[in-house]
């Protein structure tokens, strides 16, 4: 498909409703968040300037993910201000920080999904394996298989469990069930079944869904439809995983799940997860990354060393909950 | 100071007596009810105001119940504001419902001055004051006082004026100014809609012992007789029809079963004719099975169905594709800004165009372009040109409605925008899509304006339309198979247009037949919300868990 520069154009023409409700909660974050970064802070944050040391995390092997000097602006709100970071592979990467610190957006410039939202404009560079993906000439849906994303509230589509897993494989042209292919004994009905069973099973959702794959996925609980979407998500064999606050929407026993799933993703897969728990973080991630007020990062490095041993003054206050 | 006393009165948790109470209203809602509902019968002439009822006409029994729902919930005001049964009644009746009662006594004192004592100049003054009063009286008095007593008042005044035959059977009354006559098979049952509505409410709150239930009872019954009323009036229209059109549109319906040969075949090899007998079932209905002509026993309107299914098919096909394809690029590709504005308020005023003007526009530019002659084609797109502006609008308001977290989660996994609106959108859509193609081919099949400007030709034809000719066959020439044609372009007759038809040719000898074709017409446009509503449900279900 040669829909790079297209696809962007037309995702730049998306309607304002779809794009308002994109990124309601954190466009209305970033409003305040960069007023107040001019001149004062959160109630409760002490001002203190960033040093480049904090956010400098070394790590062996080449970076998964690549961003440099990375602003993002909402129309006239800047809601990233030049955020720098090497995100390692097969890893689990946090990213913490009070509401509206632009954590979200900087996860959804990750796999171009601002583009999708009218009055965002990106600056800056993200390499995937050392290719950039903000340049002309980049394939949009390529880009989002490698890089696929979990979003906050479960939204499986309202089809059969099995429709939906095999919904991006299908829709890639990788799977074929339909009639034609049938006539022409090109049928990949057992591929699909195969291909939904292993995402199932990688999701750990298999066993509890194996004797009713064709039901609507609306029907199941709260848990079971985001370890759905994370099947889904799976299923067109992503290299890296974006997921935006994924329990936060899950009570303690579905949170627990997904954890879990999480830290065994991250053997194979790049995993970079937005959470506003610090337990959680603490719990599941390799590496963690501070935003504060302003869509500013402000320190980046192992989970250990930020939770016992933070560098920034307000990154201790932040993870002790002095404020945010 | 304890909290019991920050209030004058305080409630008990456990009201005692109120079982009378409840008892003798509730008996009260009830006949107020079915004087509500002996007045829709009445006015629609199921039950005419001078028929007897056991020896009493149906005038009397009307103001009977009235004067005692007018008496009991007097009788229950007073004997509250005595204390003789426990209420929580409020310190006023309320705004709204003296404004209401004030209305109705403006127009009592109106009535009663101007025509029963001929005060042609003062009675806007006595209105008002009469209205001034009561208004005055439900809002000042105590609730329980108040309310039961003026509006009571009003439902005894309007019993009475009943059962006393001042307004009766035989009533006539002729409004100075206005050159209508009411008469009092009319006036009658008009009395007791309103007052029997009037006394459910009273009675109602008093049910629920005045105060924030009573408001809250009366409100229920008030709305709940209000639908009650609206459903009466939907199933009247209809019976109405369906009873009068029963008669000529079954009229000689016969069937039977007998044994006789079902098919045959001529085998090859043994060169005679097999032939398979079993029980075929005959049925013959004249009235959708024949047209209307001088040879024709029973004459019938099956040219007009014909015409009617092939015209809201046509249409149909034409307008729904285009709509849906117009709303998909209005709400998913167009940027939200002055020209999708602009759209939108267009196919409004499209939609609320008149279907005449529709007509004349298929009279003078598409019929002397389709073969200068009136034809089902003309029709058909003329009637897509309404339909149009409606599926345009409710395919946008259920396409909007979709969750653009479905949009989101697909653009994630790469799914392009058009696989996306094409697997996801769009069945996530169809039910409202459907629900608005329902509601426009209720309004098209039943549009005769546009039909006999552009459709029709005069007098209407006999015969079916013939619109499919030919048959599915094999012939020994290139290309080896024939298909049945299409022949849109020729007049056909359709059912409303028939119906207006017969109508303008008198309705003497024709009643029955228009009514017949009126239920035809009905059950027609049945059917086909029947298809619109079955695959509402089909497309609903493949979205529901």
């Amino acid at each position: 498909m040669s829909e790079s520069g297209v696809t962007q154009s037309q995702d730049d023409a998306q309607s304002t409703t779809d794009s308002a409700a994109d990124a309601t909660t954190d466009v209305a974050g970033a409003t305040t968040a960069s007023r107040d970064a001019a001149d004062q802070t959160t109630a409760g944050e002490t001002d203190e300037q960033l040093r480049e040391e904090w956010t400098n995390y070394q790590f062996e092997g080449d970076p998964k993910l690549s961003v440099e000097d990375l602003d993002v602006y909402y129309g006239d709100d800047h809601a990233i201000q030049s955020v720098s970071m090497d995100i390692p592979r097969n890893s689990v990467t946090a990213l913490i920080g009070p509401s509206g610190c632009g954590k979200s957006t900087f996860l959804r410039s990750l796999n171009r999904m601002n583009d999708r939202i009218n009055s965002a404009r990106v600056d800056g560079s993200v390499q995937l394996d050392g290719e950039e993906i903000y340049q002309d000439g980049v394939d949009l849906v390529e880009l989002r298989k490698r890089v696929g994303m979990v979003f906050q509230a479960p939204n499986p589509f309202p089809k059969s469990i099995r429709d939906n897993v095999a919904y991006g494989p299908r829709k890639h042209g990788e799977l074929r069930t339909g009639l034609v292919a049938r006539l022409l004994g090109r049928d990949d009905t057992d591929e699909e079944d195969e291909l939904v069973e292993r995402s199932l099973r990688q999701a750990a959702l298999y066993e509890e869904v194996s004797d009713r794959l064709d039901d609507n996925a609306l029907g199941l609980s709260g848990g079971q439809q985001q370890r759905l979407c994370i099947a889904r998500c799976l299923a067109v064999d992503p290299e890296v995983i974006l997921m935006d606050e994924p329990a936060s929407a899950l009570d303690p026993i579905a949170t627990s799940k997904i954890e879990d799933l999480i830290e065994d993703l991250a053997e194979d897969y790049t995993v970079v997860v937005v959470t506003h728990n610090m337990q959680q973080a603490a719990r599941i991630s390799d590496q963690t990354a501070v935003f504060l007020t302003g869509g500013e990062l402000v320190e980046y490095d192992d989970t250990d060393e930020i939770f016992e041993n933070p560098e920034s003054q307000r990154v201790e206050d932040y993870i002790t909950g002095k404020f945010g | 100071m304890s909290l019991g006393t920050r209030f004058d009165s305080t409630g008990t948790l456990v009201e005692e007596g109120s079982v009378t109470r409840e008892a003798v209203s509730g008996g009260l809602v009830a006949l107020a009810f079915a004087s509500f509902v002996l007045g829709v019968l009445s006015l629609f002439q199921y039950l005419p105001v001078d028929a007897t009822v056991g020896g009493v006409t149906v005038s009397t029994v009307l103001g009977g119940g009235l004067t005692l729902v007018g008496m009991g919930t007097v009788a229950l005001g007073l004997a509250s504001y005595a204390g003789r049964f426990e209420t929580s009644p409020g310190h006023t009746g309320g705004l709204a419902s003296a404004v209401f009662i004030g209305l109705l006594w403006f127009a009592v004192g109106g009535l009663v001055t101007s025509q029963t004592l001929g005060l042609s100049r003062l009675w806007p003054v006595l209105a008002l004051l009469s209205g001034g009063v009561a208004a005055g009286v439900a809002l000042v008095a105590r609730e329980d006082l108040g309310v039961t007593l003026s509006a009571g008042l009003f439902v005894l005044l309007s019993g009475l004026v009943v059962v006393t035959g001042v307004v009766g059977p035989g009533w006539r009354w002729d409004p100075n100014g206005f050159s209508i006559v009411a008469t009092g098979t009319v006036g009658v049952p008009v009395i007791a809609l309103f007052a029997g509505l009037v006394g459910a409410w009273v009675a109602a709150r008093v049910y629920g012992g005045f105060g924030a239930q009573g408001r809250q009872t009366g409100a229920y019954v008030l709305v709940g007789t209000n639908a009650a009323g609206m459903l009466a009036l939907l199933v009247a229209v209809v019976s109405f029809i369906a009873i009068r059109g029963w008669g000529p549109m079954t009229e000689g319906i016969r069937y039977g079963l007998y044994w006789g040969p079902v098919t045959w075949f001529n085998p090859p090899v043994l060169d005679s004719w097999v032939i398979v007998e079993g029980p075929i079932v005959w049925f013959y209905w004249p009235f959708v099975m024949e047209g209307y002509g001088l040879n024709i026993p029973i004459d019938g309107v099956l040219p007009a169905i014909a015409g009617t299914f092939w015209l809201v098919v046509g249409a149909i096909a034409f307008a729904v594709p285009l709509g849906v394809g117009a709303a998909v690029f209005l709400t998913e590709y167009a940027e939200q800004g002055r020209f999708t504005f602009l759209v939108e308020i267009s196919t409004n005023g499209l939609w609320s165009t008149p279907s005449i003007v529709y007509g004349l526009f298929g009279l003078a530019f598409l019929v002397p372009r389709l073969g200068n002659t009136p034809s089902l084609l003309s029709g058909q797109l003329v009637l897509g040109f309404m339909l149009l502006p409606l599926v345009v609008i409710t395919s946008r308001e259920s396409l909007k409605s979709v969750p653009d977290e479905y949009r989101d989660a697909s653009a994630a996994l790469g799914v392009s925008r058009w696989e996306t609106i094409k697997s996801v959108v769009l069945p996530a859509a169809m039910p409202g899509v459907v629900t608005g193609v329902i509601l426009g081919v209720g309004r098209i099949a039943g549009e005769t304006a546009p039909i006999l400007l552009v459709t029709t030709s005069s007098p209407f034809s006999a015969d079916v339309a013939g619109v499919v000719q030919g048959g599915f066959g094999f012939v020994s020439s290139f290309p080896f198979v024939t298909v049945p044609t299409l022949d849109l372009v020729q007049s056909s007759n359709a059912l409303p247009y028939q119906l207006f038809a017969i109508i303008g040719a008198g309705l003497g000898e024709n009643l029955d037949f228009a009514w017949g074709t009126a239920l035809v017409l009905l059950l027609v446009v049945m059917s086909f919300y029947a298809v619109g509503i079955a695959s509402r449900v089909y497309f609903r279900r493949k979205l529901e868990a």
